[in-house]
């Protein structure tokens, strides 16, 4: 386990910036909830076997006990490193990502299912889409009951919707809910 | 006096006289002609008559002026009977006007009593102006009643003058003079000035009665309005404004071409266009007369009337471009009731587009538009508010295109039927066909000229114009307020309401016209109107660099999401960020500073109306607004109350809120502690705090409040499921409104004392808002105010100091007093022991 150094550190918050714009400063600068001291201080990242973790510091320093092969993970997983050296956010870091994004993307209630398979969303099954939403921004995809299922890339912007056909698609799915059970193995 | 030179004046005058009587008569010239010539040989013998009486003075030359005097005596009085029995004829109504100047003519001496008369009129006329300074700004409402008025008086001054006339026909010529200065004293200027009004009063009659054969006599009306008199010329406009009312046709006139001009036409034709010139003629001077007289301050009101009338009466005559410019011209004048008439005038042009076409409309906005972008959008918001009143026809454009998909149709059927019809068709029922189709145009073509309605598609290309100028106006407006608010940033003090006048209209007009605006602008407006209600992308360092105010802001919000919800119906938006500045300006509003209302209508806008709120944002809201309704007035909470309660509705998972248990469980999320001042309602944290804030509005003083507060405070025993008795089903707008009525009503009462509920209130704003919040409210403007009071009370604080230290004195010497008393005593003691 180690942290990032310069490089990783810019690809992992340009993903991220993607999806929260400027709430990235929050995203690392709240107080953390979790971890055994009373203070736990703040939230940092860590790489650990290509993945990143988001932790408390004093979860991290606690691990830092552990033995390297023993380690399992610290805090939560938010992506990980691929061998070309790119970043992939994984469906772990929904729950961060759907509490700081900027834009989201409300399914109907009937089309949720396809989504959770894996699907892209096409703007039959929009229900609502936030405003300002451009090509290419990060967009989580919730239910009408704000729950978050998942999260993707904008396909085009949320004017642009306005006149697409229905089945053409808005949001390209990167990962969603449906992974816990599909790929468990690949997760853990 | 030399009697001969007067005498040689005498005798060669007279003839010279007739035309410096009055210039109209030189027309009428046959007889004056044969009295030229006639007079020649006179002048010849005359001549040789003065060689002679300048030999000897007095004898001769009375007896040959008493012969001459009588004769030109009685060729001038012949030629004056015969000019009068031609006149009566044409101008009766020149003739009422010189009377005064033609009756000295009567005197037995003839001399130049005519031009001394006129010059005493001129003289008394001005100083009139002084003397009398009564006001006459006639109303053209009035404008009839006063002509008749002024025919009674000019009736009373005709029999006085009367009189006048007899005393100076009585005494002999020596007496004259005297006479004429009499004369010049009685005519005091009010009589003139009633002289003119009964002038001017006549001439509008006779051009009521019967405006083809007077039309003349505009000229003559036109002539007074160069009067110096003011009032002359002020009751001269607004005289002349009555008769063009009433005399004005339904039509315009266009101009002759000259193929119309050489054809022959009947008498009464020749008769109409004589009338139709004339009556164009005299209009336009009339009009150039009003614009110039507009830039003079005492006429300018007066102008002004005039024109609002004329346009408003007569849209549809020529000239109309003029009279609208300087009408729109004066939209943004400094005088309120000038600027009032023109915003009447123009609304009225909009609503009755029925009397012009929509022609005019077309030309105000686009004048309007003008305006605007000549005067770098420094106007008053009169200008831009008349905009309002413009009225779409929304249907017309739906009819218009079914229309026109039917046509096609219709027209490829028929053709396909009548090409083989035609076919067979012989040349000569060709050419019969033709013409009747051609007569069939031209008679369309006529017919469509003369009717009012226009055909759809006309004043479809009409509205299109119109709101193409519309949108230009509003959407410079906007930009121009965007990029100054940029630039105004340094310059803290500025107030809003100096440098944006008319973005409250503007944007005013904006959601009233949402439905109209084209989908392509739609990102930009939004852009523009997110930039403009201080929205910014680095959040936390957004609103010092924004001096629009906290209601401007709130409109612009309000607007965005009227446009966005009247166009994008199909397609359901989160305006996220729009909610996140409302949910920002909540914490700005000041009641005293802002208005009430629009905050209200932003409540009621964004969420009581929205559909669906995501639990965070609703939590953050739901708390907010209950933080605001305990320090604001009942009016403000009442309307925070109801859209909590919506809110609340809508949400059950929010109804956690209600119960006495922070932290929030399981929802509270990532963030885990309530965050009063968050600038983003997703990272308020609120679900994971309480609303503790309806127990204490539940002993509120308003009766609707706390019963409200109770109410929600019910919701928390139901099912997520049911829902507690609606109380009432008013939006905020209307209970907003209602109880700031109320407060209004019950206002005489606690009026005694406002600077003190002020400080009251002001003392709660404290309490409940942050520092960081405080220090940019108008802290600076009570600096003064409390410099002064806490000068005051450390003034009493060091006098209570000073006191103390007085008094510690005064105890000190008086106990070293007694002590030495004690020690004298002791002394004393001492020495007797």
């Amino acid at each position: 386990m180690r942290a990032l150094d310069e490089k990783e550190t810019t690809t992992v918050f340009e993903k991220l910036f993607k999806f929260t714009g400027p709430n990235l400063k929050h995203l690392l600068e709240r107080p953390a909830v979790e971890g055994p001291d009373p203070q736990p201080g703040r939230y940092c990242l860590r790489l650990h076997k290509n993945r990143v973790y988001y932790a408390s510091e004093s979860l991290v320093r606690r691990a830092t006990a552990v033995s390297r092969p023993r380690l399992a993970g610290v805090g939560t997983p938010i992506g990980k490193f691929t061998h070309g050296g790119s970043f992939h956010l994984t469906v772990h870091a929904l729950d961060l990502l759907a509490a700081h994004a900027r834009r989201r993307v409300w399914l109907k209630p009937d089309t949720e299912r396809s989504f959770l398979f894996g699907n892209s969303v096409p703007k039959s099954s929009l229900a609502r889409i936030t405003e300002n939403t451009k090509m290419n921004d990060g967009v989580v995809v919730m239910s009408m009951a704000d729950v978050p299922l998942g999260f993707g890339i904008a396909a085009r912007s949320a004017q642009d919707c306005r006149k697409a056909d229905t089945n053409a698609v808005v949001v390209l799915h990167q990962s969603d809910a449906g992974e816990y059970l599909r790929r468990e193995e690949e997760l853990m | 006096m030399g009697k001969s030179s007067k005498k040689k004046n005498k005798v060669i005058l007279p003839p010279q006289l007739p035309p410096d009587v009055d210039d109209d008569e030189v027309v009428v010239s046959d007889e004056d002609v044969e009295f030229f010539r006639g007079n020649e040989g006179h002048a010849r013998a005359l001549a040789r008559l003065d060689r002679k009486s300048i030999d000897s003075y007095v004898t001769r030359v009375a007896d040959h002026d008493e012969d001459e005097v009588e004769r030109l005596y009685e060729e001038r009085e012949r030629r004056r009977k015969a000019a009068e029995a031609l006149k009566p004829k044409k101008e009766q109504e020149d003739l009422e006007v010189d009377r005064v100047d033609a009756l000295p003519v009567k005197t037995l001496q003839g001399e130049l009593v005519f031009n001394t008369a006129k010059k005493a009129r001129y003289d008394d006329s001005s100083s009139g102006v002084k003397s009398k300074s009564e006001d006459k700004g006639a109303d053209a409402k009035q404008a009839a009643q006063k002509e008749w008025k002024a025919k009674f008086k000019k009736e009373k001054g005709d029999s006085k003058l009367r009189n006048v006339h007899a005393q100076t026909e009585a005494p002999n010529g020596k007496l004259q003079s005297k006479v004429l200065e009499e004369v010049k004293e009685e005519l005091s200027a009010e009589e003139l000035f009633e002289k003119k009004k009964a002038q001017l009063a006549e001439i509008g009659m006779s051009m009521l009665e019967n405006p083809e054969s007077n039309i003349r006599s505009l000229n003559d009306m036109l002539i007074i309005c160069n009067d110096k008199d003011q009032k002359v010329v002020k009751l001269g406009l607004m005289s002349l404004l009555a008769v063009f009312r009433d005399i004005i046709p339904s039509y315009r006139i266009r101009q002759l071409t000259e193929k119309e001009l050489t054809v022959e036409v009947s008498k009464d034709v020749k008769k109409m266009r004589y009338y139709e010139y004339t009556l164009l003629r005299s209009y336009k001077a009339y009009l150039q007369k009003l614009i110039s007289l507009e830039k003079k301050s005492h006429f300018y009101t007066v102008a002004v009337r005039c024109m609002c009338t004329l346009l408003d009466t007569a849209p549809h005559f020529n000239f109309r471009e003029s009279i609208l410019a300087s009408v729109v011209r004066n939209l943004s004048s400094p005088d309120d009731a000038v600027r009032k008439m023109c915003c009447e005038t123009i609304r009225s042009l909009f609503i009755n587009e029925g009397k012009h076409r929509g022609e005019a409309t077309i030309e105000a906005v686009r004048l309007i538009a003008d305006h605007v972008k000549l005067n770098d959008r420094q106007l008053h918001p009169n200008s831009i508010e008349v905009l309002l009143s413009l009225r779409f026809d929304e249907d017309l454009g739906k009819d218009e295109t079914e229309v026109e998909k039917g046509k096609p149709k219709k027209n490829k059927r028929r053709q396909n039927q009548e090409v083989p019809k035609q076919l067979p068709m012989s040349d000569k029922k060709k050419t019969k066909h033709e013409l009747i189709s051609k007569a069939r145009k031209e008679v369309d073509a006529e017919l469509r000229a003369v009717s009012f309605t226009l055909d759809p598609k006309e004043k479809r290309s009409i509205q299109k114009e119109t709101l193409a100028a519309l949108f230009e106006t509003y959407f410079r407006i906007l930009k121009h307020s965007m990029s100054t608010s940029n630039s105004r940033g340094k310059a803290i003090n500025v107030s809003s309401d100096v440098s944006h006048p008319l973005l409250a209209p503007c944007l005013e007009g904006l959601g009233k016209f949402s439905h109209l605006i084209d989908l392509g602008f739609m990102g930009e407006l939004i852009a523009c109107l997110k930039k403009l209600s201080g929205y910014s992308d680095h959040q936390f360092k957004i609103l010092p660099d924004n001096t629009l105010s906290v209601s401007e802001r709130l409109q612009c919000c309000i607007v965005a999401f009227k446009v966005w919800r009247s166009n994008l119906e199909a397609l359901n938006v989160d305006l996220q960020d729009f909610f996140v500045q409302l949910f920002n300006l909540i914490l700005e509003y000041r009641p005293e500073r802002d208005h009430g209302e629009v905050l209200a209508d932003a409540l009621k806008t964004l969420l009581w109306e929205g559909k669906h709120q995501d639990m965070i944002r609703a939590a953050a809201f739901i708390k907010r607004l209950a933080t605001f309704s305990l320090s604001f007035g009942s009016a403000e909470a009442i309307a925070a109350l109801i859209t909590l309660k919506h809110l609340l509705l809508k949400n059950s998972k929010c109804r956690n809120m209600l119960e006495n248990d922070s932290g929030g469980g399981s929802l509270s999320c990532l963030v885990a502690k309530y965050d009063p001042e968050a600038k983003d309602p997703y990272l308020s944290g609120a679900l994971a705090s309480v609303l503790w804030e309806l127990s204490l509005l539940q002993k509120h003083y308003d009766a609707s409040v706390s019963s409200m507060a109770s109410n929600i405070l019910s919701m928390a025993n139901l099912n997520p499921t049911q829902n507690p008795v609606p109380i009432s089903n008013a939006n905020p707008l209307e209970a907003y409104k209602d109880l700031s009525m109320e407060r209004e009503l019950s206002k005489p009462v606690n009026k005694m004392l406002p600077p003190n509920c002020k400080k009251m209130r002001r003392g709660k704003e404290f309490v409940s808002l942050s520092s960081d919040v405080l220090e940019k409210s108008d802290y600076r403007a009570d600096g003064d105010e409390l410099k002064e009071k806490l000068k005051n009370h450390f003034a009493v604080l060091r006098g209570i100091s000073e006191n103390e230290r007085l008094r510690a004195e005064l105890n000190h010497t008086l106990s070293s007093i007694n002590l030495y008393k004690e020690y004298k005593k002791q002394k004393k003691k001492i020495a007797r022991a």
